[in-house]
């Protein structure tokens, strides 16, 4: 009996201290400021990234990011390519498998999730700046990683979640939600192969799953920063 | 004289040394499979891959492979919704560019085919049907019909991609409409010699082969889910074999026969297929088949008992054991097109990667590999080796790279 009491006491006393260990949403930002390299993002101007998006065929895929929050990107279906932007105001496309190759407004749903790709320094950093809820929701697995679960209700309406790995403080994960017909329809994006460019650590693949099948892989293949870009792209198209 | 001698068996010597004189005339080489008949080739290369001899940037997009003469390149290429041949010297430099047709653009736009050439014509199909006879000095155009509007056909899917056979006075093609679906035309004038109605299905996108038997010629070719053997003689139809499963239209690779035996890969359909023919070519009988092999495209190549092939829902390339007909083994590679010479494959996957491979009794082992990074959109040409030089076709840009020794 004295044995079990002991090993009861020794679990709870392990137990407390590990919850007392737990960090504070504001430890584990602070952390990830700091291994994503925040002190030379906020100084970096813009990003191009060029590589390959593998859905059904193997295309190219090129990915602007300027500030303040500018977006554009091109890639291929069906090798035709097609754009995306946004200029800080309008969220736009292009849709050219559809017979129609003029540039449209996306729709709200995906114009904001284009407003939450386009934020240059991404949504944990200075979210009540902006005027974002986050919240540590606990933790939960992103493979064998029993990760940090931040539960972000953004400015726009929206919920997302960002899974952030305890021991490297980088994302591992991101969860937010598509409405097709509707119905929330999760969107996982799985973050690998992070490789530093000038100090910042760049995951060069990112696995999405669209209602928990796979969908494509980005391969990233060449990161430059702060290269001369002309902000024209970001806007749509006249014609 | 005896110097002049002396320096013409040099120059034949260093000649057949180099393989100086080859020709690849038509689609994946002499034979249409893949192997081509090189020697002294690099068993390994630099680094950052063999020497780029030149890049030559506008050849409009398209997906078709060059063909080579002793003098010239050829290859076609779509210039605003216009198919184009274009020939080029063989140090890239462009001769004339001749109109074909219109090109197809609904979905992957360019051009897909590859030229044929037979003596001084070379034979050029589009996605939209139109196949012509030009003149291989100018590009001037001899005659040219055009699938849909002479022989009711209908384009498949990804358009009609097939590049020509040729053989003797005539030329095959493949319109694919329900009661002219394979014809024969005379290669001189465009006539009709014959026509066979084959299995009625619309065309599929496979360059045919030819077998050569005592006994008769015959034309194998895929329409859309049937393997059809065709007399050459007349165009009767001597055997089919129709793919298994519902939404098969996609058959894309040509057939290979070796020994009495025809090797099929179909992705879109019932994978790596072996039969066996009959000796006067009238029948052939199923001996095994493996849907796991699901090349949809990238063709395949027979080296030794293996048949190496690129996969599709899985991005690797697998390796069949033909006599027994299971995959053995893959090749993390991700996936694409495969050709042979001087006894290595060569494996150009969708991502731009050239890889050199040596063959082995077990897996094909990557000796070598270098990244395509010039050109324009999808890596889905087939390359092609010819005098030392191997040859990649990246949308707008041909890639001559120096891979003799």
């Amino acid at each position: 009996m004295k044995k079990p009491l002991s090993l009861l006491i020794t679990l709870f006393v392990i137990g407390s201290f590990a919850m007392a260990q737990e960090p504070t949403l504001d430890e584990i930002l602070a952390k990830h400021y700091k291994a994503a390299g925040y002190d030379k993002l906020l100084k970096t101007k813009s990003i191009i990234m060029s590589g390959t998006m593998i859905q059904q065929d193997a295309m190219p895929v090129k990915i602007i990011r300027m500030r303040p929050d500018l977006y554009y990107m091109e890639f291929d279906v069906q090798d035709i390519t097609a754009y995306q932007g946004y200029d800080g105001q309008t969220a736009w496309m292009t849709a050219p498998w559809t017979g129609n190759p003029k540039p449209q407004a996306m729709p709200e749903d995906r114009a904001k999730d284009m407003r939450t790709k386009a934020d240059f320094d991404g949504l944990l950093y200075q979210w009540k700046e902006k005027g974002h809820l986050v919240e540590l929701a606990g933790r939960d697995t992103v493979g064998t990683t029993l990760a940090y679960k931040l539960k972000i209700t953004k400015k726009d309406g929206g919920t997302e979640y960002l899974f952030i790995d305890p021991s490297r403080f980088i994302i591992l994960k991101r969860l937010y939600f598509r409405n097709i017909r509707g119905k929330d329809v999760p969107v996982e994006n799985y973050f690998h192969d992070y490789k530093a460019v000038n100090g910042i650590p760049f995951a060069f693949t990112q696995d999405t799953y669209f209602g928990g099948q796979p969908y494509n892989s980005l391969q990233i293949e060449n990161i430059e920063l702060d290269q001369p870009i002309d902000s024209k792209i970001f806007s749509m198209p006249v014609k | 004289m005896r110097k002049t001698l002396q320096l013409s068996l040099l120059y034949f010597l260093m000649s057949s040394l180099s393989g100086f004189g080859q020709e690849v005339l038509q689609w994946r080489g002499p034979s249409r499979t893949g192997v081509y008949d090189e020697t002294n080739l690099l068993k390994e290369w630099p680094e950052t891959g063999p020497a780029l001899l030149w890049e030559y940037d506008n050849l409009g997009n398209g997906y078709g492979s060059p063909v080579i003469t002793k003098q010239n390149i050829f290859i076609n290429g779509e210039f605003d919704t216009v198919n184009y041949l274009l020939a080029l010297d063989l140090q890239g430099k462009l001769l004339w560019k001749s109109k074909v047709g219109k090109e197809w653009i609904q979905n992957y736009p360019g051009a897909r085919s590859t030229p044929t050439v037979m003596g001084d014509l070379i034979y050029v199909t589009t996605g939209l049907g139109q196949l012509a006879c030009l003149e291989t000095k100018s590009g001037k155009e001899r005659w040219s019909v055009n699938m849909m509007s002479d022989f009711h056909g209908q384009p498949p899917r990804f358009g009609f991609s097939e590049s020509v056979l040729v053989d003797g006075d005539r030329v095959y093609c493949s319109p694919g409409s329900r009661d002219t679906n394979i014809v024969a035309l005379d290669r001189f004038t465009g006539k009709i010699i014959w026509i066979s109605k084959g299995e009625g299905e619309i065309t599929s996108y496979t360059a045919p082969t030819i077998i050569r038997l005592p006994q008769r010629n015959i034309l194998v070719t895929f329409s859309k889910t049937a393997l059809l053997g065709i007399d050459m003689k007349d165009g009767s139809l001597l055997w089919s074999y129709k793919q298994d499963g519902e939404g098969i239209d996609c058959q894309c690779n040509t057939p290979l026969y070796e020994n009495s035996f025809l090797y099929c890969v179909n992705g879109n359909g019932n994978g790596a297929i072996k039969f066996q023919l009959s000796d006067d070519g009238a029948k052939i009988t199923e001996l095994w088949k493996d849907n796991k092999c699901d090349g949809l495209f990238g063709g395949f190549i027979k080296v030794n008992d293996q048949i190496i092939s690129g996969g599709y829902e899985k991005r690797q390339y697998y390796v069949v054991e033909t006599n027994k007909g299971n995959v053995v083994d893959s090749i993390k590679f991700d996936r694409g097109s495969v050709i042979e010479a001087d006894g290595m494959l060569y494996l150009y996957n969708e991502k731009g990667q050239m890889g050199l491979f040596k063959p082995g009794k077990s897996c094909p082992e990557l000796v070598s590999s270098f990244k395509v990074t010039r050109g324009t959109k999808a890596h889905f040409s087939h390359p092609v080796i010819c005098n030392g030089v191997l040859y990649i076709r990246h949308g707008k840009s041909l890639l001559a790279y120096k891979v003799a020794k």
